[in-house]
């Protein structure tokens, strides 16, 4: 009976080190402040929802099923000002926090006096879990949490620049047939 | 061009038809007052109720279409935005390396 | 407020381009932007004397045109899914205060193809000029959303305007 206790004692703290879906908190009354505010919570049900209606609406619709599918719930927080100075680096350390517990890793970071540029995965039992992006600039602040599996070649493709491929620990290295290919940015 | 001068431009005020206030006062000023409520057979009872559900069913399923459509749009924007911000970190760590 | 008829006429006549643009540009349809109007005003005709102001008479009319347009479009046929192939016939040849008329009419459709909720925003932004405050108190709408609503659809707009018509913005 005890060793039962035990080995339930040790399941539990195993399971209470698996990473948590990133809650994206801390950024309440920055929409007040913002000349512009992009606020979207994407859950199963909806994601489930968005795929049907788009399924069957062209290649581009396709395209956007395709990338929610192995989806559980996306979360974006955007925020754009008139004027600097309208949130603080510190108003972002409830997100980082998170994102410094196990099973997160940092794969791309960009950091200068003004801006941070950070895009972080999460990985579960040897797979992909889910993505986060932080991009703060002066005037602009962008959270984006992605739950689920989302290969990222596809999705920097959405965005209409014909960028490098992006080595992501895990996925297959692309061979760089998009490489040098610029696009009209929309 | 400036699209919110053109969307105020575009969205700019006007007027109905001509005499439509006139014609609206005149309605207004001959409404008959709301009648007494009558005693329906028990088939139009039925026939209202089975209309309500119809509506209501319909209703129903064209919010869960209007729900699929926003979420849909939602989606959409919400990936653009993670492919602007993704595609922006990348830049933003090339142009370092070169 | 007073119930005198030759008042409840000037009433209407003072706010009913308000109400019929804000239906006009809603539906595309000026036959239907008129049949809501009337219903509107006959409705404020009733509730004249609980009206206290010009001010409360405003706001009255803009919520309760902003719920009717809404109540109507939930009842209706859903819309095609390409608006600017199936666009209705444009309501109006109205392009004063725009050099290309063209682009106005498109920006009516497409305003008119915006979900629901956005559209009213747009309109009560660009047509009655309201800020996001006040627009957040006209349609009982956090004011987060609010704005939500206009910057997604001036992204989606700017979008459209550029993918159809290579217009620049």
């Amino acid at each position: 009976m005890r060793r039962i206790l035990w080995m339930l004692l040790i399941a539990a703290g195993t399971i209470s080190q698996l990473p948590a879906q990133l809650r994206i908190t801390g950024l309440d009354g920055l929409a007040s402040k913002a000349k512009e505010s992009v606020d979207i919570t994407l859950d199963p049900a909806m994601l489930q929802m968005a795929g049907a209606f788009l399924a069957g609406s062209g290649k581009d619709g396709n395209d956007v099923k395709n990338l929610i599918a192995g989806l559980k719930a996306i979360t974006v927080r955007s925020y754009e000002f008139k004027e600097t100075g309208q949130y603080r680096m510190e108003d972002l350390e409830p997100i980082r926090a998170q994102l410094r517990t196990p099973g997160w890793s940092k794969i791309i970071s960009s950091q200068s006096k003004e801006e941070i540029s950070e895009i972080y995965m999460r990985s579960d039992q040897g797979k992909i879990a889910g993505f986060a992006i932080i991009n703060a600039e002066p005037k602009e602040l962008t959270v984006v949490a992605i739950e689920g599996a989302i290969n990222l070649q596809d999705l920097s493709k959405l965005g209409g620049l014909g960028v490098p491929a992006i080595r992501v620990p895990g996925q297959a290295k692309d061979q760089g047939k998009d490489a040098g290919k610029k696009g009209k940015q929309e | 061009m400036n699209l919110d001068e053109e969307l105020r431009a575009a969205l700019r005020r006007e007027d109905p038809s001509l005499g439509f206030a006139e014609r609206v006062a005149a309605k207004a000023h001959s409404s008959p007052a709301p009648k007494a409520v009558m005693r329906f057979p028990r088939m139009m009872w039925a026939a209202a109720i089975a209309a309500v559900l119809v509506t209501g069913l319909t209703a129903m399923y064209e919010y869960r279409q209007m729900q699929a459509e926003h979420a849909s749009r939602d989606a959409v924007i919400a990936l653009r935005i993670a492919a602007d911000k993704l595609n922006n970190a990348r830049d933003k760590v090339s142009r370092r390396e070169n | 407020m007073t119930d005198d008829p030759e008042r409840f006429e000037e009433l209407v006549r003072e706010h009913q381009a308000m109400v019929f643009s804000m239906a006009c540009r809603y539906l595309r349809n000026r036959a239907l932007a008129e049949e809501i109007a009337q219903d509107v005003f006959l409705q404020l005709y009733r509730k004249l004397p609980s009206l206290e102001s010009q001010d409360h008479v405003v706001h009255w009319l803009r919520w309760v045109t902003a719920h009717r347009l809404i109540d109507h479009s939930r009842y209706e046929k859903r819309r095609p899914q390409s608006p600017l192939e199936d666009a209705p016939e444009p309501a109006s040849a109205d392009s004063m205060g725009s050099a290309d008329p063209l682009l106005s009419d498109m920006l009516r459709d497409l305003v008119a193809a915006l979900p629901e909720n956005a559209r009213l925003v747009m309109i009560l932004r660009y047509q009655e000029d309201l800020d996001p405050m006040d627009i957040a108190q006209a349609l009982d709408m956090p004011i987060a959303t609010v704005k939500s609503h206009l910057h997604r659809s001036l992204s989606l707009l700017r979008d459209k305007l550029s993918r159809k018509k290579g217009v620049g913005l």
